[in-house]
């Protein structure tokens, strides 16, 4: 049930939704990889929607060079871990959630048992061994996964509903090789903002997701575009997966 | 016969995007790439290897379907093909 405060809080999205919306919502609980540039907008617009449980894990410390675009970190937060960071930012501008904000590396011990029963896994890492391993979790758990990935003014987002779309290994098999990348906030900002409302979207089932496609911002042509994307049956992670993906609050 | 390429994120930066090419009969989805790509060696480089053939995380795209590397050779370009080539953005 909505709290009197929270259908308050929330009156200008329940007029598109309703309160059955708003308590799917409320209900769910989304795992959000990373606590930077993607992870900012990503965690702070889940958070203000009323996501009911977030976690968000990153094992790193803020540094200045993070803060042209990791708007959930402040000047005073430079050398503070930016779980602690993350955790306060959240409950401060949603004390009506719950958050759990957790230092730790995701790495293949740990993925698994980080992730736990969520409904939603969103990628908001800088690498693809670790998309690889949230990918491999996604399609384990049969839980979606939303990825997005920036570098200049330029990013790119998509939606795996394990078992029905492509994952993140049919659409791009092999890493690209690692580098310092250049980035602007405003960059994170779109496609952290077009992740959570996949999120919200699928949480709510209504709309159509970036499923068995590839949303592709230019910012500097001011262009969206789309590339199809298509499962590959001998695909390593998810080759032969059929099943309907669960984890819908309904 | 006119096709059209297009390059995404990095690639687009070295070699500009929607790029109309009217290619040879016979020219194959390798042959079009490469030959669009050697205007500008950065661009060439970042697409290709020393072998001249395309780095294994690049992804090749005709009229939607995805090409994989080993058939790029074999693959005719037709009056009217879109290809596509893009590299896996990575940063977060």
């Amino acid at each position: 049930m909505l709290s009197e405060r929270e259908r308050e809080r929330y009156k200008r999205q329940i007029m598109l939704f309703g309160d059955e919306g708003q308590e799917r919502l409320k209900k769910a609980h989304i795992f959000i990889a990373g606590a930077g540039g993607l992870g900012s907008p990503v965690s702070l617009y889940l958070a203000v929607a009323g996501i009911g449980t977030i976690t968000i894990v990153d094992m790193d410390t803020v540094d200045q060079t993070n803060l042209n675009r990791q708007i959930l970190h402040a000047d005073r937060d430079i050398g503070r871990k930016k779980a602690v960071s993350a955790g306060e930012k959240l409950c401060a501008i949603n004390p009506d959630i719950r958050v759990h904000a957790i230092d730790t590396r995701i790495d293949e011990a740990s993925a698994a048992r980080l992730i736990g029963n969520a409904d939603g896994i969103v990628d908001a890492m800088d690498n693809y061994p670790a998309r690889y391993l949230l990918n491999d979790c996604a399609v384990r758990k049969k839980i979606p996964l939303f990825h997005g990935a920036i570098r200049g003014f330029y990013g790119q987002a998509t939606t795996v509903l394990p078992g029905k779309t492509p994952c993140l290994k049919c659409i791009f098999p092999k890493a690209p090789p690692e580098e310092v990348f250049p980035v602007i906030g405003v960059t994170a900002g779109v496609i952290g903002t077009v992740q959570a409302t996949e999120v919200i979207k699928f949480l709510l089932g209504s709309g159509d997701l970036l499923t068995n496609r590839i949303f592709v911002w230019d910012g500097m042509a001011g262009r969206a575009e789309e590339i199809c994307a298509e499962r590959i049956s001998c695909c390593p992670a998810c080759g032969g997966l059929t099943h309907e993906t669960g984890g819908r609050k309904k | 016969m006119t096709v059209k390429v297009r390059f995404f994120a990095r690639f687009r930066e070295l070699l500009g995007t929607d790029i109309p090419a009217e290619p040879e009969e016979g020219a194959t989805l390798l042959s079009l790439v490469r030959d669009l790509a050697r205007k500008r060696k950065e661009g060439y480089d970042a697409i290709f290897d020393e072998h001249g053939n395309f780095h294994e995380f690049v992804i090749v795209m005709r009229n939607g379907k995805r090409v994989e590397h080993g058939d790029a050779a074999a693959v005719r370009i037709t009056d009217g093909d879109e290809i596509a080539v893009f590299p896996p953005v990575a940063g977060g």
